[in-house]
């Protein structure tokens, strides 16, 4: 049996935490068990899922949904821990200034690390510690493009010094993440020009040296305008005498012509995720954007 | 010599600001030089950039009394020009080819926050009174102040020195020169991260540790320029939306590693009052968006101008994305002096 696993990737500030939190907490709420697993320290928006008031709110969702930060150093030194039982040692290695500067400074180790563990907690292998082994669904909120390829580029490269604990690791890593069936990527971006450019340079090399083809374009932030037809726009446009009315216009069009032209360059087509206005709570923003996830294959 | 720093999360708009400010500077008689780390397309050849990774004059229309020039950070080109620059002579070839220094150059994690402060301190000998330097889109942004001083301690720690200096006289002679305890516990990592990955690590660093502990001590003295307040000020955008969060956030980081905050601005604010009346359909929908959305980010900015101490700007967004330098001249119109 084996998870199967979400990756939100895209440009810094894009929203992919809020919506792989949304996504989770849906799907929780279904009874499916499900982690979402961040490689940066959780932001305040993850509080709201992991803390008081949503036992009360959505007790299923409160049941099934766990978020998790892994440290690839906590992680590796976790690694050193289960290969030497004396736990003495273990400490003494770890606490070594060796080992901890070979840690920081040995290229692709943490990165490749990193991406071992969450391989084998998807094929349900090794869980973490204290947790079961028996999620559905795992959601990786994954860094800001960057550093996201520059994990998989690293971990690559790495393979080429695998010796030892970690030899064995070393194809199960590589196979795991170019085999298309068990992924699926799903790149988030906001209208803006430069977020949407970075998104798809990065879906470009996904595909060229991973073989991995996203599954559909998250478009955040959009306005209403960019559901409707051509028709509906271009009838506003002609009475538009208001100027936030064409400024509102303005932005909503090039909005079109971007998803238009992500679309094309990308083959893969978008889905809107509009703006949520006016929510009391975090739990409200969360479940109303899940909402609108309801058609992903996860 | 004055240096601006500009901080901020992604997608506020922090390169064009920027950008502008360099421009208002230039218009003001300096020699000013914007350096940023990933330009949007537009912006990037609006600014005349290349790609390349020398400083590019910007070309104004009309003139400034000043000049104003930008580069970008090119993490590979700066560090090769670290080595070239201050690597013995003899061991530069074997440093630039070494697989280690490509997988280090080219790996983003940290390098990136290292040789921003390298670069800053190589624009600094070539003469330039103001530079302008346009940090990465995030949170983490602060830690290019962090990792240059960790990484400087690490090369000046006498266990690097040691395992450089003793690496090299092991290859030479074959022979073991450290203790017997310190080679158990090494033979152990070698048993977990294995042989050739730390033999590869170990080798460069005997190369590459006299690089090392001069980049370290530069870093210490450009990290000391940032946080003299008679060279260096901070200045923090944000969007309207997180302008609260962020303030917080970048106030208490900045403070918290002994910088102050000088200025922040609330960029892409929308500008027109969509006044009360709705619509019908489609428009309506639009401009009822646009009046929550607007609403919202004034509420954003009246809350942070409540609980700030230091001055504060709203930026209006452009009707289009800034695509030459007369854009970048209607966001300095607003600028804080």
């Amino acid at each position: 049996m084996q998870s199967r696993i979400a990756v939100f990737c895209g440009k810094g500030g894009v929203g992919k935490t809020t919506l792989a939190l949304a996504l989770g907490l849906r799907q929780a709420n279904r009874g499916r068990r499900a982690v979402v697993v961040t490689s940066h320290p959780l932001p305040e928006l993850a509080l709201a899922v992991s803390l008081t008031g949503l036992a009360a709110r959505l007790p299923e969702a409160a049941k099934n949904l766990f978020v998790v930060h892994l440290d690839s150093k906590e992680l590796l030194a976790d690694l050193v821990r289960r290969s030497f039982t004396m736990p003495l040692l273990a400490d003494r290695i770890i606490a070594s200034s060796i080992y901890q500067s070979l840690v920081e400074v040995a290229p692709g180790l943490k990165e490749f690390y990193f991406l071992s563990r969450l391989q084998q907690l998807a094929e349900r292998k090794q869980g973490l510690r204290d947790e079961p082994l028996s999620y559905d669904l795992l959601i990786w909120d994954a860094p800001a493009t960057g550093h996201f390829l520059g994990t998989l580029r690293a971990a690559r490269s790495f393979e080429a010094y695998l010796s030892g604990p970690l030899a064995a690791a070393g194809a199960e890593v590589g196979r795991f993440f170019s085999s298309p069936g068990r992924i699926t990527i799903l790149p988030v971006s906001t209208p803006e020009e430069m977020a949407l450019q970075e998104m798809s340079e990065m879906c470009a090399e996904l595909q060229e040296n991973y073989q991995l083809r996203p599954a559909t374009i998250l478009l955040n932030m959009a306005s209403p305008v960019l559901n409707a037809t051509e028709g509906q726009v271009a009838a506003i446009e002609e009475d538009a005498a208001n100027p936030a009315l064409r400024f509102a216009l303005g932005r909503a069009r090039l909005e079109r012509e971007r998803a238009g032209q992500v679309e094309s360059a990308t083959g893969t087509l978008v889905t809107a995720v509009t703006r949520i206005r006016h929510t009391s709570s975090d739990i409200d923003l969360l479940e109303s954007l899940g909402a609108q996830l309801d058609g992903l294959p996860v | 010599m004055k240096i601006t720093v500009f901080v901020g999360t992604g997608g506020v708009g922090k390169t064009s600001v920027a950008a502008a400010t360099g421009l208002a500077r230039a218009r003001a008689g300096h020699r000013c030089l914007v350096l940023t780390i990933d330009p949007a397309r537009r912006l990037r050849t609006a600014l005349g950039l290349t790609g390349a990774p020398e400083e590019q004059q910007v070309r104004l229309d009309p003139a400034a009394p000043g000049e104003l020039w930008a580069a970008m950070l090119d993490v590979r080109a700066t560090l090769d020009e670290a080595v070239r620059r201050y690597g013995d002579p003899e061991l530069q070839p074997r440093i630039l080819a070494h697989p280690i220094y490509a997988a280090i150059a080219d790996s983003l994690a940290g390098m990136q926050e290292l040789m921003a402060v390298e670069r800053i301190d190589q624009l600094r000998l070539r003469g330039f009174e103001e530079i302008i330097v346009d940090t990465a889109p995030s949170r983490h942004a602060l830690e290019f102040l962090d990792k240059p001083v960790a990484f400087a301690n690490l090369a000046d720690s006498s266990w690097v020195k040691l395992i450089g200096r003793t690496y090299k006289f092991v290859e030479a002679t074959g022979m073991l020169s450290v203790g017997r305890a310190t080679m158990e516990i090494y033979r152990k990592v070698e048993s977990i991260l294995g042989a050739r990955l730390v033999s590869d690590v170990l080798d460069f660093y005997s190369l590459f540790v006299s690089i090392a502990e001069g980049y370290g001590e530069r870093a210490r003295k450009t990290v000391a320029m940032l946080r003299d307040p008679a060279v260096t000020g901070f200045r923090v955008v944000t969007a309207p939306q997180k302008a609260v969060r962020d303030a917080r956030f970048f106030t208490e980081a900045l403070a918290g590693r002994k910088f102050r905050a000088e200025a922040f601005y609330v960029n892409r604010m929308w500008p027109y009052d969509p006044g009360a009346g709705g619509g019908t359909g489609l428009a309506g929908e639009l401009i009822e968006w646009y009046r929550d959305e607007r609403s919202a980010q004034q509420a954003g900015f009246e809350a942070l101008r409540a609980e700030l101490r230091v001055p504060l700007a709203a930026l209006p967004e452009l009707d289009r994305d800034v695509e030459g330098v007369a854009d970048l001249e209607r966001i300095a119109r607003n600028l804080l002096p």
